[in-house]
């Protein structure tokens, strides 16, 4: 279907292609009703010349009398500018008198009956043909004869003509009428779709407040959409407006406390109090730097225009590959971080990146809120990729809550963006995965990335 | 034993205008395609076109108008043939190819017509004038060219009484002078002439009186022949007192030479006489016929009709005597015209011209033993 195909336009046609259909058949109907008629009513003076040329003939003597009236002939000729014939032919065929050898019924339709007509082509002109078959009553042995009249067909065309004009005229108008009254009531019945582009064409980029127009009720579906769609374009919106306070609330925060740091080390004199003065700016400064890594990924994840970038994955190396890279850092260095992978390659496909960024937020986390004891598994059937810890837990209550960006567990907890399990969340959902927080039987949590097996 | 007799004649206004009449043969029974007597008129000019008009009218009564022709078309040789009836319609019926007229015209009306239905001419095209009565004009390839009332005439000195002026006052006259009146009547014969049948047919249409009329005509051992001309010139002559059911045209114009003759057009009812003209399909200049129709029935055409050819002229823009308008306003009430319809095919049938004949000769000697049996 080609885009650029206008309701209207096929609307317009599909109706008014039947519509055109339709006066055509009528047309034709009308016409062959007409010459119906007009063959009709002169075939009743065919029938009435024959019949008063009938009377006519007498047998007398054995001998046949005929006193053709002129009047019957012309009867023949409606118009009086009809050429016209008759023939009267005996038993065995013979034309006993007649101005022609009219032919006899050819294909007679019932023989039964005493009057037949017929058109047909002769001697190079059309002419209708009216038989008679007359068995006559009388004194001695009368024969039965035939009388053949025919005529052309002046008179015929014209009438029917002139009927069939009259109901063309008419038909003619009753169509264009329907036409005009369809095209009319589409662009009638579309109107409110012009008012739809209308009133959103003139929306400015920020009016995200729902659609208020009286429309029809089909078209209710289509605006309650448009409104579905624009409250979950607010809700969107107001979150990124959160998000970006938020963001820059927590950016804020560490920036002061630099700044603050900083302007007291500078008051001392002492070497040693700007080295621990540095190493506070170094730690804080790697916080801000993450938190600023994290905001990056979050905001990757959520542009509208980042495709997930498929490619075919390992479970078992990536988990290998988030513990080496935990390994390497320094917080991690008072912590023991395992490994847990079966025999057997779960195999999925995804980004890798966000999958091995999901699995950094995840260690990190655990680090952060105490765990001395990391392990990181994966196991096959499903294919899931698991970090637990034994740290302090979360509360089954508070796990929903977790998931939104910027809000931490624990009411004093340590330090961290916030982001964590969020972006976790979010890179789950990418994947179509499955991101359930447990408790272990011996304490502690257990965060799991469940995938679905590619049917 | 024919003859050949070559005289000229010079039209009023025109000095050179040749008229070569031409008379072959004047026995009524010539063989089917032999004219009675041929008129030509030759073109004055070197170039020529040609006009061939085979008709069943009496040569002197046409020969007017084709001079007012040819004086309007001097480049145009113009030959006419006159026909009997009979032989004029056997001619055609046949279609021939190869000694056919560019126009026919004939006072059988019910021939031509049965002519024209089958298919014998082709269309006159736009030759008739537009004023020409539409009753005159039959699809347009059958026209009606004159007006002539059927009439009775009298040896008004050879007679006693007052002159019958109807036809039942002439049946009661043929019947109260019926022994002075022997052999002394003439009428159209219907079984050898087509016009006299016509006539015949067309009173029996009028009235049962007719029949009448025809025992009385029986009873005076009326004469009959074939055509007009000898009826009167016998009653010129004084062989005949009466005639009855003459052509008009003819019968006015010998009565214009000849005072003798009281021409009298019936009061209770006359038939008016329609000579028909086509174009047959086998015309050699079709073109050359259309513009004589062209002439016979514009107006300067239709005064030479009216006052020299006597013929009725039919165009409603031409007044006065030998006007159809004339004569319908001193007969109007009594004139029948025969019309142009297919009825007329009616009179060619030949179980209904048997059926006529056979009643119109049973009438004829009803009361008449057959005079030579009684003397021998």
């Amino acid at each position: 279907m080609m885009t650029s195909t206008s309701l209207a336009r096929r609307l317009s046609l599909w109706l008014l292609i039947p519509l055109a259909l339709c006066g055509a058949v009528l047309l034709v109907t009308a016409w062959n009703s007409a010459r119906h008629t007009a063959d009709r009513s002169y075939d009743r003076l065919l029938d009435a010349a024959s019949r008063a040329m009938a009377e006519q003939v007498r047998w007398q003597h054995g001998h046949l009398w005929f006193d053709l009236p002129a009047s019957a002939l012309d009867i023949l000729a409606p118009s009086g500018q009809e050429r016209v014939f008759y023939t009267l032919v005996d038993r065995t065929g013979t034309a006993l008198s007649g101005n022609a050898h009219l032919p006899t019924m050819a294909g007679h339709d019932h023989p039964s009956a005493d009057f037949s007509t017929a058109t047909l082509p002769w001697h190079g002109m059309m002419i209708r043909l009216g038989v008679r078959q007359v068995t006559p009553s009388g004194w001695g042995e009368p024969s039965p004869f035939e009388i053949r009249v025919a005529h052309t067909l002046e008179a015929r065309d014209h009438l029917a003509r002139e009927l069939f004009m009259a109901s063309a005229w008419r038909l003619l108008a009753m169509l264009i009428l329907a036409a005009l009254v369809v095209v009319w009531l589409i662009r009638r019945s579309l109107s409110p779709l012009r008012v739809i582009r209308r009133e959103l064409r003139r929306r400015s980029a920020n009016d995200l407040s729902p659609l208020a127009l009286p429309t029809p009720r089909e078209l209710k579906e289509l605006v309650n959409a448009l409104n579905d769609l624009l409250a979950r374009q607010r809700g969107a919106h107001a979150e990124q407006q959160r998000f970006i306070g938020d963001a820059s609330h927590q950016l804020r925060t560490p920036l002061a406390g630099l700044s603050a740091r900083a302007e007291l080390a500078l008051r001392q004199e002492d070497p040693a109090q700007w080295h621990a003065a540095l190493k506070v700016l170094h730690v804080t400064s790697t916080d801000a730097a993450r938190l600023a890594s994290q905001l990056l990924s979050w905001t990757r994840l959520h542009h509208p225009e980042s495709g997930l970038e498929n490619e075919a994955l390992t479970l078992s190396t990536i988990a290998r590959h988030g513990v080496v890279r935990a390994m390497e850092q320094t917080g991690f260095r008072h912590i023991d971080v395992g490994l847990d992978t079966e025999q057997g390659d779960a195999t999925i496909t995804g980004a890798g990146w966000q999958l091995e960024e999901a699995l950094a937020n995840l260690l990190d986390n655990a680090r952060r809120y105490g765990a001395s004891c990391i392990t990181v598994g994966t196991r096959a059937d499903p294919p899931s990729l698991w970090v637990e810890d034994d740290g302090p837990g979360i509360e089954a209550h508070e796990r929903a809550e977790l998931m939104k960006p910027f809000r931490r567990g624990g009411q004093n907890g340590p330090t961290g963006s916030g982001l964590g399990l969020a972006i976790v969340d979010g890179i789950a959902r990418a994947h179509g995965a499955d991101l359930t927080l447990t408790t272990p039987s011996r304490g502690g949590l257990r965060v799991t990335l469940t995938f679905r097996t590619p049917s | 034993m024919s003859f050949h007799l070559k005289h000229r004649l010079t039209h009023r206004g025109l000095q050179t205008v040749a008229l070569i009449i031409l008379l072959v043969g004047s026995t009524a029974h010539a063989s089917a395609a032999r004219p009675q007597t041929t008129l030509t008129l030759e073109a004055q000019t070197p170039q020529h076109a040609q006009l061939r008009i085979d008709g069943a009218v009496d040569e002197h009564i046409i020969a007017p108008v084709l001079t007012a022709f040819q004086a309007a078309n001097p480049h145009v040789r113009v030959v006419y043939r006159n026909f009997s009836t009979e032989a004029l319609y056997h001619h055609y019926d046949h279609l021939p190819d190869q000694d056919s007229a560019d126009l026919v015209i004939s006072s059988a009306m019910s021939r031509q017509y049965a002519l024209v239905n089958e298919g014998h001419a082709q269309p006159l095209g736009a030759s008739i004038s537009d004023h020409w009565p539409r009753d005159a004009l039959w699809r347009n390839e059958l026209v009606g060219l004159s007006f002539e009332p059927i009439v009775m005439v009298f040896r008004q000195d050879l007679l006693k009484d007052a002159l019958p002026r109807s036809h039942e006052a002439l049946l009661e006259y043929l019947t109260t002078h019926r022994e002075a009146l022997q052999d002394k009547v003439v009428t159209y014969n219907p079984a050898k002439s087509d016009t006299g049948f016509t006539f015949t047919a067309q009173d029996a249409q009028q009235s049962p009186g007719y029949w009448s009329l025809i025992n009385a005509l029986g009873g005076v051992h009326a004469v009959q022949l074939d055509s007009t001309r000898p009826m009167l010139e016998g009653l010129a002559a004084g062989r005949y007192v009466i005639g009855y059911n003459l052509i008009g045209s003819y019968a006015f114009q010998a009565a214009r030479d000849n005072p003798a003759l009281t021409v009298v057009v019936p009061e209770d009812y006359a038939l008016v006489l329609q000579r028909l003209a086509f174009i047959p399909r086998s015309a050699r200049h079709p073109n050359a016929a259309r513009h004589f129709l062209a002439f016979y029935t514009s107006e300067a055409g239709q005064q030479v009709v009216a006052t020299q050819a006597m013929l009725g002229a039919l165009h409603p823009a031409t007044r006065g005597p030998g006007s159809a308008s004339a004569l319908k306003m001193g007969f109007g009430g009594s004139l029948r015209p025969i019309h142009l319809s297919p009825g007329l095919m009616a009179l060619v049938d030949p179980l209904k011209r048997q059926s006529v004949l056979s009643r119109w000769q049973r009438e004829f000697t009803r009361n008449t033993p057959p005079p030579d049996d009684s003397i021998r």
